[in-house]
Protein backbone atom coordinates (compact mmCIF):
# COMPACT_ATOMS: atom_id res chain seq x y z
CA UNK A 1 0.00 0.00 0.00
CA UNK A 2 1.48 3.14 -0.55
CA UNK A 3 1.46 6.70 1.50
CA UNK A 4 -1.27 7.96 -0.90
CA UNK A 5 -3.42 4.96 -0.11
CA UNK A 6 -2.93 4.93 3.57
CA UNK A 7 -3.87 8.47 3.67
CA UNK A 8 -6.92 7.97 1.41
CA UNK A 9 -7.68 4.97 3.75
CA UNK A 10 -7.78 6.48 6.86
CA UNK A 11 -10.74 9.20 5.82
CA UNK A 12 -12.67 6.08 7.00
CA UNK A 13 -11.66 6.67 10.27
CA UNK A 14 -12.86 10.21 10.65
CA UNK A 15 -16.01 10.22 12.78
CA UNK A 16 -17.88 12.11 9.60
CA UNK A 17 -16.75 9.27 7.67
CA UNK A 18 -18.21 6.82 10.08
CA UNK A 19 -21.49 8.13 10.49
CA UNK A 20 -22.44 8.57 7.16
CA UNK A 21 -21.13 4.65 6.81
CA UNK A 22 -23.62 4.06 9.52
CA UNK A 23 -26.31 6.09 8.54
CA UNK A 24 -29.21 4.99 5.87
CA UNK A 25 -29.69 8.71 5.20
CA UNK A 26 -27.05 10.46 5.54
CA UNK A 27 -25.31 9.55 2.02
CA UNK A 28 -28.53 10.09 -0.28
CA UNK A 29 -28.79 13.87 1.96
CA UNK A 30 -26.00 14.88 1.24
CA UNK A 31 -25.90 13.39 -2.55
CA UNK A 32 -28.68 15.51 -3.13
CA UNK A 33 -27.34 18.42 -1.44
CA UNK A 34 -24.27 18.12 -4.19
CA UNK A 35 -26.73 17.27 -7.33
CA UNK A 36 -28.96 20.48 -6.22
CA UNK A 37 -25.90 22.64 -6.27
CA UNK A 38 -24.42 21.52 -9.37
CA UNK A 39 -26.86 21.30 -11.00
CA UNK A 40 -27.64 25.09 -10.24
CA UNK A 41 -24.06 25.90 -11.17
CA UNK A 42 -24.33 24.46 -14.18
CA UNK A 43 -27.50 26.09 -15.51
CA UNK A 44 -25.96 28.99 -14.38
CA UNK A 45 -22.72 29.33 -16.42
CA UNK A 46 -24.64 27.52 -19.20
CA UNK A 47 -26.87 30.81 -19.37
CA UNK A 48 -23.46 33.32 -19.73
CA UNK A 49 -21.82 30.21 -21.64
CA UNK A 50 -25.06 30.88 -24.11
CA UNK A 51 -24.87 34.74 -24.14
CA UNK A 52 -20.66 34.57 -24.99
CA UNK A 53 -21.63 32.07 -27.71
CA UNK A 54 -24.65 34.53 -28.93
CA UNK A 55 -27.37 31.77 -28.62
CA UNK A 56 -29.64 33.45 -25.90
CA UNK A 57 -29.56 36.87 -23.75
CA UNK A 58 -28.37 38.23 -27.52
CA UNK A 59 -29.29 41.76 -26.02
CA UNK A 60 -28.05 41.87 -22.46
CA UNK A 61 -25.07 43.28 -21.28
CA UNK A 62 -22.27 40.93 -20.52
CA UNK A 63 -20.86 42.47 -18.31
CA UNK A 64 -24.30 42.90 -16.13
CA UNK A 65 -25.20 39.16 -16.38
CA UNK A 66 -22.24 37.80 -15.33
CA UNK A 67 -21.89 40.22 -12.28
CA UNK A 68 -26.01 39.08 -11.97
CA UNK A 69 -24.96 35.38 -12.17
CA UNK A 70 -21.35 34.35 -11.43
CA UNK A 71 -21.58 35.61 -7.48
CA UNK A 72 -24.22 32.84 -7.58
CA UNK A 73 -22.53 30.60 -9.22
CA UNK A 74 -19.46 30.54 -7.00
CA UNK A 75 -21.33 30.52 -3.50
CA UNK A 76 -23.13 26.97 -5.04
CA UNK A 77 -19.76 26.23 -6.31
CA UNK A 78 -18.56 26.27 -2.56
CA UNK A 79 -21.72 24.17 -1.43
CA UNK A 80 -21.39 21.26 -4.33
CA UNK A 81 -17.49 21.31 -3.57
CA UNK A 82 -18.06 21.29 0.44
CA UNK A 83 -21.00 18.11 0.08
CA UNK A 84 -19.14 16.63 -2.74
CA UNK A 85 -16.04 16.28 -0.38
CA UNK A 86 -17.71 14.71 2.56
CA UNK A 87 -19.24 11.83 -0.10
CA UNK A 88 -15.64 11.89 -1.26
CA UNK A 89 -14.57 11.00 2.40
CA UNK A 90 -17.17 8.43 3.05
CA UNK A 91 -15.41 6.29 0.27
CA UNK A 92 -12.34 8.10 -0.49
CA UNK A 93 -9.68 4.84 -1.76
CA UNK A 94 -12.69 3.79 -3.96
CA UNK A 95 -13.41 7.66 -5.12
CA UNK A 96 -9.66 8.56 -5.98
CA UNK A 97 -9.01 5.46 -8.30
CA UNK A 98 -12.40 5.02 -10.51
CA UNK A 99 -11.73 6.37 -13.95
CA UNK A 100 -15.36 8.34 -14.22
CA UNK A 101 -14.24 10.26 -10.84
CA UNK A 102 -10.34 11.10 -12.49
CA UNK A 103 -12.46 12.64 -15.54
CA UNK A 104 -14.60 14.48 -13.61
CA UNK A 105 -11.75 16.34 -11.97
CA UNK A 106 -10.11 16.87 -15.23
CA UNK A 107 -12.72 18.53 -16.61
CA UNK A 108 -13.50 20.61 -13.79
CA UNK A 109 -9.54 21.66 -14.07
CA UNK A 110 -9.56 22.31 -17.81
CA UNK A 111 -13.00 24.48 -17.16
CA UNK A 112 -10.86 26.17 -14.68
CA UNK A 113 -7.74 26.88 -16.84
CA UNK A 114 -10.36 27.62 -19.34
CA UNK A 115 -12.15 30.88 -17.11
CA UNK A 116 -9.13 32.04 -15.92
CA UNK A 117 -7.59 32.04 -19.33
CA UNK A 118 -10.69 34.13 -20.27
CA UNK A 119 -10.58 36.61 -17.84
CA UNK A 120 -7.26 37.30 -17.59
CA UNK A 121 -7.17 37.65 -21.63
CA UNK A 122 -10.35 37.49 -23.27
CA UNK A 123 -11.93 39.58 -20.85
CA UNK A 124 -9.44 43.04 -21.43
CA UNK A 125 -11.62 43.62 -24.01
CA UNK A 126 -15.25 43.30 -22.92
CA UNK A 127 -15.84 46.82 -23.69
CA UNK A 128 -15.81 46.38 -27.44
CA UNK A 129 -18.43 42.92 -27.38
CA UNK A 130 -20.44 43.85 -24.55
CA UNK A 131 -23.89 45.05 -25.75
CA UNK A 132 -23.95 43.39 -28.65
CA UNK A 133 -22.26 40.21 -30.49
CA UNK A 134 -19.17 38.73 -28.93
CA UNK A 135 -15.71 37.90 -30.42
CA UNK A 136 -14.17 34.65 -31.31
CA UNK A 137 -12.21 34.12 -28.06
CA UNK A 138 -15.41 34.77 -25.81
CA UNK A 139 -17.36 32.13 -28.33
CA UNK A 140 -14.52 29.68 -27.55
CA UNK A 141 -14.66 30.17 -24.01
CA UNK A 142 -17.85 30.29 -23.50
CA UNK A 143 -18.04 26.76 -26.18
CA UNK A 144 -15.48 25.06 -24.13
CA UNK A 145 -17.13 26.07 -20.35
CA UNK A 146 -20.25 24.26 -21.62
CA UNK A 147 -18.35 21.20 -22.58
CA UNK A 148 -16.20 21.14 -19.86
CA UNK A 149 -19.53 21.58 -17.82
CA UNK A 150 -21.66 18.88 -19.73
CA UNK A 151 -19.00 15.89 -19.04
CA UNK A 152 -18.74 17.31 -15.49
CA UNK A 153 -22.34 15.63 -15.08
CA UNK A 154 -21.84 13.10 -17.54
CA UNK A 155 -18.91 11.65 -15.48
CA UNK A 156 -20.70 12.47 -12.19
CA UNK A 157 -23.82 10.28 -12.84
CA UNK A 158 -20.63 7.32 -14.27
CA UNK A 159 -19.31 7.52 -10.99
CA UNK A 160 -22.18 6.08 -9.19
CA UNK A 161 -22.75 3.08 -12.08
CA UNK A 162 -18.66 2.58 -11.49
CA UNK A 163 -17.57 2.96 -8.04
CA UNK A 164 -19.04 -0.14 -6.26
CA UNK A 165 -17.71 -2.08 -8.40
CA UNK A 166 -13.92 -0.83 -9.00
CA UNK A 167 -12.81 -1.70 -5.37
CA UNK B 1 -52.71 -3.34 -11.73
CA UNK B 2 -49.23 -1.14 -11.28
CA UNK B 3 -47.80 -4.43 -10.54
CA UNK B 4 -49.03 -5.84 -13.96
CA UNK B 5 -47.71 -2.83 -15.93
CA UNK B 6 -44.56 -3.02 -14.47
CA UNK B 7 -44.19 -6.88 -15.52
CA UNK B 8 -45.29 -6.37 -18.79
CA UNK B 9 -42.99 -3.18 -19.54
CA UNK B 10 -40.00 -4.52 -18.55
CA UNK B 11 -40.73 -7.66 -20.97
CA UNK B 12 -41.51 -5.08 -23.30
CA UNK B 13 -38.54 -5.56 -26.68
CA UNK B 14 -37.54 -1.95 -25.79
CA UNK B 15 -37.48 -2.24 -22.01
CA UNK B 16 -34.88 -5.69 -23.02
CA UNK B 17 -32.83 -3.54 -25.09
CA UNK B 18 -32.62 -0.55 -23.00
CA UNK B 19 -31.19 -3.49 -20.17
CA UNK B 20 -29.27 -5.22 -22.38
CA UNK B 21 -27.37 -2.00 -23.64
CA UNK B 22 -25.12 -0.63 -20.46
CA UNK B 23 -24.73 2.88 -21.27
CA UNK B 24 -27.95 3.96 -22.54
CA UNK B 25 -29.41 4.46 -18.66
CA UNK B 26 -26.18 6.14 -17.59
CA UNK B 27 -26.43 8.36 -20.75
CA UNK B 28 -29.85 9.27 -20.57
CA UNK B 29 -29.35 10.05 -16.50
CA UNK B 30 -26.81 12.34 -17.58
CA UNK B 31 -29.03 14.18 -20.16
CA UNK B 32 -32.33 14.30 -17.53
CA UNK B 33 -29.74 15.96 -14.84
CA UNK B 34 -28.63 18.67 -17.89
CA UNK B 35 -32.84 19.23 -17.98
CA UNK B 36 -33.01 19.69 -14.41
CA UNK B 37 -29.83 22.24 -14.31
CA UNK B 38 -31.99 23.98 -16.96
CA UNK B 39 -35.33 23.84 -15.41
CA UNK B 40 -33.72 24.80 -11.47
CA UNK B 41 -31.65 27.59 -13.23
CA UNK B 42 -34.56 29.43 -15.17
CA UNK B 43 -36.80 29.20 -12.11
CA UNK B 44 -33.27 30.95 -10.30
CA UNK B 45 -33.33 33.50 -12.60
CA UNK B 46 -37.10 34.51 -12.49
CA UNK B 47 -36.56 34.18 -8.20
CA UNK B 48 -33.81 36.44 -8.59
CA UNK B 49 -35.91 38.91 -10.46
CA UNK B 50 -38.64 38.61 -8.04
CA UNK B 51 -36.47 39.74 -5.28
CA UNK B 52 -34.89 42.67 -7.81
CA UNK B 53 -31.40 40.96 -7.34
CA UNK B 54 -31.32 40.19 -11.39
CA UNK B 55 -33.07 41.52 -14.97
CA UNK B 56 -30.72 44.45 -14.85
CA UNK B 57 -33.82 47.26 -15.45
CA UNK B 58 -36.39 44.90 -17.40
CA UNK B 59 -39.65 44.08 -16.62
CA UNK B 60 -40.34 40.83 -14.55
CA UNK B 61 -42.47 39.82 -17.87
CA UNK B 62 -39.44 40.23 -20.25
CA UNK B 63 -37.15 38.31 -17.91
CA UNK B 64 -39.97 35.68 -17.67
CA UNK B 65 -40.06 35.56 -21.32
CA UNK B 66 -36.45 35.17 -21.24
CA UNK B 67 -36.59 31.66 -18.93
CA UNK B 68 -39.93 30.37 -19.24
CA UNK B 69 -39.65 28.51 -22.58
CA UNK B 70 -36.58 26.99 -21.16
CA UNK B 71 -38.36 25.43 -18.83
CA UNK B 72 -40.74 23.86 -21.09
CA UNK B 73 -38.15 23.11 -23.25
CA UNK B 74 -36.94 21.30 -20.48
CA UNK B 75 -39.60 19.64 -19.27
CA UNK B 76 -39.88 18.07 -22.62
CA UNK B 77 -36.43 16.87 -22.74
CA UNK B 78 -37.24 15.35 -19.15
CA UNK B 79 -40.90 13.67 -19.92
CA UNK B 80 -38.95 11.79 -23.10
CA UNK B 81 -35.49 11.11 -20.85
CA UNK B 82 -37.70 9.97 -18.20
CA UNK B 83 -39.94 7.83 -20.28
CA UNK B 84 -37.05 6.16 -21.33
CA UNK B 85 -35.73 5.62 -17.82
CA UNK B 86 -39.53 4.19 -16.84
CA UNK B 87 -39.54 1.81 -19.40
CA UNK B 88 -35.88 0.63 -19.12
CA UNK B 89 -36.43 -0.01 -15.32
CA UNK B 90 -39.88 -0.04 -14.71
CA UNK B 91 -39.77 -1.71 -11.19
CA UNK B 92 -37.12 0.89 -10.28
CA UNK B 93 -39.67 3.64 -10.47
CA UNK B 94 -43.17 2.92 -11.30
CA UNK B 95 -44.04 0.69 -8.20
CA UNK B 96 -41.34 2.95 -6.12
CA UNK B 97 -43.27 5.45 -3.52
CA UNK B 98 -40.62 7.67 -4.05
CA UNK B 99 -41.53 8.22 -7.66
CA UNK B 100 -44.97 8.59 -7.11
CA UNK B 101 -43.96 11.12 -4.83
CA UNK B 102 -41.98 12.85 -7.27
CA UNK B 103 -44.31 12.89 -9.90
CA UNK B 104 -47.27 14.28 -7.50
CA UNK B 105 -44.65 16.77 -7.27
CA UNK B 106 -44.22 17.59 -10.57
CA UNK B 107 -47.85 17.64 -11.39
CA UNK B 108 -47.76 20.63 -8.54
CA UNK B 109 -44.96 22.51 -10.18
CA UNK B 110 -46.50 22.30 -14.08
CA UNK B 111 -49.76 23.73 -12.62
CA UNK B 112 -47.05 26.83 -10.86
CA UNK B 113 -45.19 27.37 -14.00
CA UNK B 114 -48.58 27.75 -16.21
CA UNK B 115 -50.16 29.90 -13.69
CA UNK B 116 -47.19 32.11 -13.16
CA UNK B 117 -46.89 31.98 -17.24
CA UNK B 118 -50.71 33.15 -18.17
CA UNK B 119 -50.60 35.49 -14.56
CA UNK B 120 -46.96 37.19 -15.91
CA UNK B 121 -48.41 37.46 -19.77
CA UNK B 122 -52.15 38.41 -19.03
CA UNK B 123 -51.95 40.76 -15.76
CA UNK B 124 -48.19 41.53 -15.33
CA UNK B 125 -49.33 44.94 -13.56
CA UNK B 126 -50.81 42.87 -11.24
CA UNK B 127 -47.40 41.68 -10.00
CA UNK B 128 -45.79 44.68 -10.68
CA UNK B 129 -47.73 47.84 -9.28
CA UNK B 130 -45.27 51.06 -9.26
CA UNK B 131 -42.99 49.04 -9.91
CA UNK B 132 -43.24 47.05 -6.14
CA UNK B 133 -43.18 43.26 -6.18
CA UNK B 134 -45.87 42.30 -3.61
CA UNK B 135 -45.11 40.18 -0.88
CA UNK B 136 -47.45 37.13 -1.99
CA UNK B 137 -45.37 37.10 -5.24
CA UNK B 138 -41.64 36.89 -3.44
CA UNK B 139 -43.47 33.67 -1.22
CA UNK B 140 -44.69 32.22 -4.18
CA UNK B 141 -40.99 32.75 -5.51
CA UNK B 142 -39.73 30.95 -2.54
CA UNK B 143 -42.13 28.44 -2.63
CA UNK B 144 -41.94 27.50 -6.27
CA UNK B 145 -37.96 27.09 -5.64
CA UNK B 146 -38.22 24.37 -2.64
CA UNK B 147 -41.41 22.94 -4.74
CA UNK B 148 -38.35 21.95 -7.61
CA UNK B 149 -35.96 21.42 -4.88
CA UNK B 150 -38.01 18.19 -3.87
CA UNK B 151 -38.28 17.15 -6.26
CA UNK B 152 -34.97 16.76 -7.05
CA UNK B 153 -34.43 15.10 -3.90
CA UNK B 154 -37.17 12.85 -4.74
CA UNK B 155 -35.56 11.79 -8.13
CA UNK B 156 -32.35 10.98 -6.06
CA UNK B 157 -34.13 9.13 -3.38
CA UNK B 158 -35.87 7.12 -5.96
CA UNK B 159 -32.24 5.09 -5.81
CA UNK B 160 -32.69 4.31 -2.43
CA UNK B 161 -36.65 3.26 -1.96
CA UNK B 162 -36.26 0.53 -4.74
CA UNK B 163 -35.09 -2.71 -4.43
CA UNK B 164 -30.93 -3.69 -4.91
CA UNK B 165 -27.97 -1.55 -5.18
CA UNK B 166 -28.44 2.14 -5.61
CA UNK B 167 -27.24 3.77 -7.95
Amino acid sequence: MSALDTTLASFADWPLAQMIAESTWMFPAFESLHVIAITLVVGSIAFVDLRLLGIASKHRSVTELTAEILPWTWGLFALAATAGAVLFISNAESYFHNIPFRLKMLCMGLSGLNMLFFHAFTWRSVHLWDHGPTQTGAKIAGGLSLTFWVLVVVFGRWIGFTVHTNM
Amino acid sequence: MLQALTKWLAATPLSQTIQEILWIIPLIQSVHILAIAIVLSSVGMIDLRIFGLAGGRGTLRETAQRFVPWIWGALAVLAVTGSILVIGEPGRSLVNPMFQIKMGLLVCAIAVIATFQLTVTHRAAMLEANGRTPATLKLFAILTLLLWFAIAIAGRWIAYMSLGTPL
